[in-house]
């Protein structure tokens, strides 16, 4: 029972973490470059739910101004930055990343402040489902994210600009010769990642406090389950999300609070042995 | 990308006058006694560190004002540490190799003074910090002894706990920690000073920061039904922790240290979470004439009264006494004014309160300076002993019940 609970557990955190790895996997695929400021873009999407939370006190409006808004930011970051960087060299591209996360850290930072802050949501007690303590916010949460991911798989398997962008993902030269226009593949893929962040930025957010760094600090796990999950894709990535996230809060009564995070990494060092190229990647040759 | 002869020109002599730039700063720097605030502005330290480095760069500017130290000005650089050691040890390389600060003061948490202590070692000059680890105390961190700590180490926090614990008739008590320095220190030193009281700890927890939830930690502490958890913790965990506690319904009583159970943590969480918590603080030397001074200086600065960052009075101190061993060294020469950090603040010497006071009262002889956060007496450690204070969060203000001396 007690493995139950710390799964459940494990869960809220690894949804998290797997719609980050979600909006990573997602540029990875299609725009081919590790993007450092995923994290940031959380943040962003976390301070605009907050924002629009505090003014009218409503959490789906907060929630869809928090989409609209970070799709918007990531938007203007390809247009900005990524887009005349193109054909670069990953590392580039990386370091551009890096560089737009700073700016959106220090920029809001500038119009915060540092001091942490926090979703005034009720609080309210556990409802027990079999033996299971599950916290109501917490079923909410899932429920947002299901229906977050539900869209996202949605328009990457069912539409013609889901198609579109998986030829991208899977041959860049062959979509194009196809017909296939690389700008509107790319610009749907940066709105779709960043509003899948604004979401993961919401959640984390109203589960834990609100403060600049708290997008960044998520980087790790969220690389970590991006790579478990195999580089690229989609489904993956959700998955190792939580499957890190379950592995974590499981081991604790054999490994304790302090090493759960090496754990999860000794889960990925295993995983990749065995299966080097993630839960669900593709091994990819060279061209 | 093609340049003209004129952008040419134009990027040539920007770049002239950027290699130029710091030979003009040298030439004014000759005379002038710099020191470095590395304040938590960003981060955890956020809350403390802005009126942290302005009471630093106000008791400097008291210092000017009254003619400087050993003849010469004080001029203060200030970084931020981001309550990050790796960001702290940049900024204090840079404090060190760059400005060549002649010592840094007003690092907070444990775990960054810990990193940038091996640096002013090397470099020869103190570090004067508020953070409470045990191990800043004694060599390797404080061989060269110049180390100094304005704050109470976290083992005299956790027996202060120890006290609070024994007085407010608690039997169960278990403990959270945070994974650093300090968090640690806070649990390990309450458990000493409670199993020397004869009591037991039921339960204790070490959690990692950063996490989106606590509620495992939660659950494994909370299944040993304590009566009261006692944490050494920081306030984005703390908030979170409290969070989750509160919906289990499971009731206990927490006593938590003051840098995390402050008002932020009461507006993050409304009162009725709160209710009950046990907020314990060191508390600022009050009653003293240097804390009036201070007081004026922290409303002017920040809008509000000084009892509101204990961390700005140390920090106060910090500038202020080693203005006076400056002063009393009539060098800026280091090894001498370490010397006389511990004579200006000498028993047997003369009360003072401020700098112009104390430069007066020199002339005469030994001078004691009364500090605004405690009356200091730096032991043979380099550390001070102030009180503590039992803040009982009520209605969402924080009632100071009494005070523990240890």
């Amino acid at each position: 029972m007690i493995y139950a609970q710390l799964a459940v557990n494990g869960l809220v955190q690894g949804l998290v973490v797997g719609l980050g790895a979600l909006a990573l996997t997602l540029v990875f695929g299609i725009a081919r470059f590790p993007n450092a400021a995923t994290g940031d873009t959380m943040t962003f999407g976390a301070y605009t739910a907050l924002t629009v939370h505090k003014a009218s006190g409503s959490l789906v409006l907060g929630s869809i101004a928090a989409v609209g808004g970070a799709a918007v930011l990531a938007l203007v970051a390809y247009l900005a930055v990524f887009k005349r960087l193109a054909g670069r060299s990953v590392v580039s591209l990386l370091v551009a990343s890096i560089g737009i996360g700073f700016m959106i850290r220090a920029g809001l930072g500038i119009a915060f402040g540092h001091q942490q802050q926090v979703f005034n949501v009720p609080l309210s007690r556990p409802i027990r489902i079999a033996g299971l303590a599950i916290n109501p916010l917490d079923l909410q949460l899932a429920v947002v994210a299901a229906v977050a991911l539900a869209a996202v798989f949605a328009i990457l398997y069912l539409t013609p600009i889901g198609r579109q962008m998986r030829a991208v993902a899977d041959n860049r030269d062959l979509a194009r010769v196809s017909g296939i226009r690389p700008e509107r593949v790319m610009t749907a893929m940066w709105l779709i990642a960043g509003g899948v962040c604004a979401i993961g930025g919401m959640m984390l957010g109203i589960k834990t406090v609100v403060a600049p760094e708290v997008g960044w600090d998520m980087l790790l796990p969220i690389f970590a389950a991006t790579i478990l999950g195999g580089i690229g894709s989609p489904v993956g990535a959700v998955v190792a999300g939580l499957v890190l996230g379950v592995a974590q809060e499981v081991s604790t009564p054999f490994v304790g609070f302090t090493y759960k995070i090496a754990l999860s990494f000794v889960v990925l060092l295993a995983v990749l042995l065995v299966r080097p190229r993630g839960l669900f990647g593709r091994i990819e040759g060279v061209r | 990308m093609k340049t003209t002869r004129r952008e040419f020109l134009g990027s040539v002599a920007a770049g002239a006058a950027l290699i130029a730039a710091p030979a003009i700063v040298r030439a004014q720097g000759a005379d002038v006694i710099r020191i470095g605030a590395l304040c938590p502005i960003t981060g955890a330290g956020g809350p403390y560190g802005s009126g942290m480095q302005k009471m630093i760069i106000a008791a400097a500017e008291a210092v000017n004002a009254a003619g400087g130290a050993a003849g010469r000005k004080i001029e203060i650089v200030a970084e931020d540490t981001q309550t990050n050691p790796q960001a702290a040890v940049l900024a204090a390389k840079k404090l060190i190799e760059v400005n060549k600060v002649q010592a840094i003061l007003g690092t907070w948490s444990s775990g960054v003074s810990l990193a940038v202590i091996p640096l002013t070692n090397d470099a020869g000059i103190p570090l004067m910090h508020c953070s409470g680890a045990p191990a800043l105390s004694v060599p390797p961190a404080n061989a060269k002894g110049l180390g100094f700590r304005f704050q109470a180490t976290n083992e005299r926090f956790g027996r202060a706990f120890a006290e609070i614990c024994e007085k407010e008739g608690f039997k169960r008590p278990a403990t959270m920690a945070f994974n650093n320095a300090s968090g640690i220190g806070n649990t390990e030193g309450f458990a000493k000073a409670w199993k020397a009281k004869g009591g037991e700890v039921v339960e204790s927890v070490v959690y990692e920061p950063n996490q989106a939830s606590y509620r495992s930690e939660l659950m494994k502490v909370l299944a040993a039904n304590p009566d009261v958890i006692v944490t050494g913790s920081y306030i984005a965990d703390t908030t979170i922790i409290l969070r989750e506690w509160f919906q289990t319904g499971q009731p206990v009583k927490w006593i938590i240290p003051g840098w995390a159970a402050n008002p932020q943590l009461v507006e993050a969480l409304g009162n009725e979470v709160v209710e009950g918590i046990i907020s314990v603080d060191s508390v600022s030397n009050e009653g003293s004439e240097a804390f009036k001074v201070y007081d004026e200086a922290y409303q002017k600065a920040m809008g509000q009264p000084g009892t509101n960052n204990v961390y700005a009075a140390m920090t106060w101190d910090m500038m202020t006494l080693l203005a006076l061993a400056i002063e009393a060294a009539g060098t800026a020469d280091i090894p001498a004014v370490v010397a006389k950090l511990r004579d200006v603040d000498h028993a047997d010497g003369k009360k003072v309160s401020t700098f112009a006071e104390g430069k007066e009262a020199l002339k005469a002889g030994k001078i004691n300076y009364e500090g605004a956060s405690s009356s200091l007496d730096l032991d043979e450690y380099g550390d001070v002993t102030p009180d503590f204070g039992a803040y009982f969060i009520e209605g969402g203000k924080f009632n100071r019940r009494y005070i523990v001396k240890i």
